[in-house]
């Protein structure tokens, strides 16, 4: 028997078609209020568009934002990247990652901001989503190199992203039940379970839709549009590898929320077969990236 | 030899499939549609059944849920076009042993055949083709380059059998470094240079490496990702940073993040030979081919030329006792390359009478005229024959 407090299982059902049905709305209507890019990243994302640009001009745009540059050069110096002696220039820094490496960055640094959250159940659920997506990212960009695609960075960013809707909708949800609670303080609101189930079911266009305001480049959006089948016509694509490292994330159980074991079995299986990687490399990929994760968090 | 039923209704695909494994000793046999894929195996008893997904009058599916229906459990192996998640979801429900994307190279065919055939005879599987990837027995894969066994199932994997293999892999832009590190380490190791993250992957996965050395410091290349990667495909490999003298503590970074070690540019003669002595078996001072043993030149500084001495008289003897157990009465030693220090060779040419005698085992030298002129100088190597070449000193069995 249902506890009073917690509303009919098909609550879930029909919040996620209402939110849905708003969200596609108003997508359609071109009215969807999304976080925006940083403004620190699209000044230099505009920067970097001119082929001739400066390191000082984009040092001294990253150097306006106090928490970008920290954040940089904490990035810059390290495991990850592995800098020879500690870069305490922001000039510097960017000097080392390079154009596309910096734009992975930026692009990193503001979906890091779209994760953190005020609210303690919403904040460990994007914590554990974060995390996803951070191991998923790595391995995809790992395994576009074995797979010989020569796009290891695009996976890597198609990987970070392939779930950045989640946070969307969950703090659309949070924003949801406060008004509720405004105008009706003792209204019932939808179990964790059922949280993780709206999140699941309605994150993709939300994502597709952010990921193309921030303008990623296209295979970025293609791996978020279509995490489910692989594209037999690009076999080595970005997406791919965004495909089957995600299979493979999940199948090592770092994931947030229910996943079907006979799908993820299926992705695995297939993914091997169209990018011609070994899936145990792949699968040992998963515990050194997730460690280097968790000393990053 | 398995006998093998292919279910496809293309002509050239079933005929590309029967040629591939008929030259592995494989007995083939065929049909165009699911229908009469079923009369097959009501006829036959097969050992695997290669099947498509779409096709006239009967699809795979509906064969393969016909076949479970009717408790024919005979592994299948989908080689098809169709790579819907949905779609091979529910075949693996109706048991299927592996799946492979048209279009197919026969390598990826190969060993996954060998892979389900292997399965389903509860064969073991070659050491090298599980433990070299990390990869358990039952998830092995082709792709890759990976090993996989060869369909016959009696001498293992002859693509990993014949594959190359390098001692010391360097990856690193500068082309000099590489040379720089051949020249330091003996003959017998073999040294390969890759110039970029890609030349590296794919010489890890076409060859066996026993170390690998990655530059810090390469344009474009993240070194952490890239130690990662060759981890993946070479899980057995020391993997070491290679590092400039500028830099401080670089061990500890290069330690926290997943490195093995450090070795500093330009190479020190000293940490040369402490990686060597650290990662490459001391044993590899002397190589053997039978009865024939080749000492290593020395290379390295001069007070380890003693240590150096003590391993070859060990290793000798050790193969010395390989070669008794196999009979040969005699035992030609090469030591053309052995530094011509008179006290010390003629100290070790007696260590190593004094042992092998013992074993009823003939030493025959072959040396250089320094060499000979050494021994001349002890009476109690004078008498010991040296021959100029190895050839020469088999031909007086």
């Amino acid at each position: 028997m249902a506890s009073p407090n917690v509303p009919p299982a098909s609550s879930a059902e029909r919040l996620a078609e209402q939110l849905q049905r708003i969200i596609t709305k108003r997508i359609e209507e071109d009215s969807l209020v999304l976080p925006m890019l940083p403004l620190v990243a699209t000044k230099c994302l505009e920067v970097l568009k001119n082929p001739n640009f400066s390191l000082k001009d984009l040092a001294a745009v990253i150097e306006k934002d106090p928490i970008v540059t920290v954040q940089l050069l904490r990035f810059v110096n390290s495991a990850a990247i592995g800098t020879r002696e500690p870069i305490k220039k922001v000039q510097d820094a960017v000097a080392r990652l390079g154009v596309n490496q910096l734009k992975t960055f930026l692009v990193e640094a503001a979906t890091r901001r779209l994760f953190e959250s005020k609210d303690t159940r919403i904040l460990n659920t994007n914590k554990r989503i974060w995390e996803h997506s951070l191991v998923v990212a790595s391995v995809a960009a790992d395994i576009a190199a074995l797979a010989n695609s020569g796009d290891a960075e695009t996976a890597y960013l198609a990987g970070l992203l392939h779930d950045v809707g989640k946070p969307v909708v969950a703090a659309m949800l949070l924003e949801a039940e406060r008004s509720i609670r405004l105008s009706r303080p003792d209204a019932v609101w939808i179990s964790p379970a059922d949280f993780l189930t709206v999140v699941q079911k309605i994150h993709r266009p939300l994502g597709i839709k952010l990921a193309q305001k921030w303008e990623v480049p296209e295979p970025v959006i293609r791996a978020i549009r279509d995490c489910d089948d692989y594209d037999s016509s690009e076999r080595s694509s970005a997406a791919n590898a965004v495909r089957l490292a995600n299979a493979i994330v999940k199948e090592q159980g770092i994931y947030e929320g229910e996943v079907n074991k006979d799908d993820v079995e299926a992705m695995v299986m297939i993914g091997q077969s169209v990018l011609g990687v070994d899936i145990g490399a792949c699968r040992q990929l998963v515990g050194s990236v997730r460690a280097a994760v968790k000393a990053y968090l | 030899m398995a006998r093998i039923l292919t279910v496809d209704d293309s002509r050239s695909v079933r005929m590309i499939v029967a040629r591939e494994l008929r030259a592995l000793g494989h007995d083939l046999d065929e049909a165009e549609d699911g229908e009469k894929g079923l009369e097959k195996l009501e006829e036959l008893t097969f050992d695997l059944v290669i099947l498509d997904i779409t096709m006239p009058v009967m699809d795979g599916p509906a064969m393969l849920a016909k076949m479970r229906e009717g408790g024919n459990k005979t592994p299948v192996l989908m080689l098809t076009s169709e790579s819907k998640r949905s779609i091979i979801a529910n075949l693996m429900k109706l048991g299927i042993d592996d799946y492979i994307l048209k279009p197919f190279n026969a390598e990826d065919l190969k060993s996954k055949v060998a892979k389900v055939l292997r399965q389903d005879i509860g064969a073991p599987v070659p050491v090298a083709s599980a433990s070299e990837v990390g990869r358990p027995a039952a998830a092995s894969g082709g792709g890759g380059g990976g090993a996989g066994a060869s369909a016959g199932g009696s001498g293992g994997d002859p693509a990993a059998a014949n594959r190359a293999f390098v001692d010391i892999l360097v990856i690193d832009d500068m082309e000099n470094v590489q040379k720089r590190l051949r020249q330091m380490v003996p003959e017998h190791l073999s040294v390969a240079g890759a110039l970029n993250a890609q030349t590296a992957i794919a010489a890890c996965r076409d060859r066996g490496v026993r170390a690998i050395l990655i530059d810090n410091d390469m344009p474009d290349v993240n070194s952490v990702a890239l130690m990662r990667q060759v981890r993946a495909l070479q899980p057995k490999a020391v993997v070491l940073a290679l590092y400039v003298r500028t830099s401080n503590n670089v061990l500890e970074v290069a330690k926290s993040n997943g490195f093995d070690g450090v070795l500093m540019k330009p190479f020190d003669v000293g940490a040369v030979e402490d990686f060597l002595l650290q990662y490459f078996n001391s044993q590899d001072l002397v190589s053997k081919d039978d009865n024939v043993l080749k000492v290593s030149k020395f290379k390295g500084r001069e007070n380890r030329l003693d240590g150096y001495f003590i391993e070859v008289v060990s290793n000798i003897t050790k193969y010395s006792e390989e070669i008794a157990a196999a009979c040969y009465g005699e035992m030609v030693l090469d030591v053309s390359a052995v530094p011509p220090n008179a006290e010390k060779v003629a100290r070790m040419m007696l260590e190593l009478n004094t042992r092998i005698s013992k074993m009823g085992i003939e030493i025959r030298l072959v040396g250089s005229p320094e060499i000979a002129k050494t021994l001349k100088q002890y009476t109690e190597t004078a008498q010991m024959p040296l021959y100029a070449s190895v050839d020469e000193a088999l031909r007086m069995s």
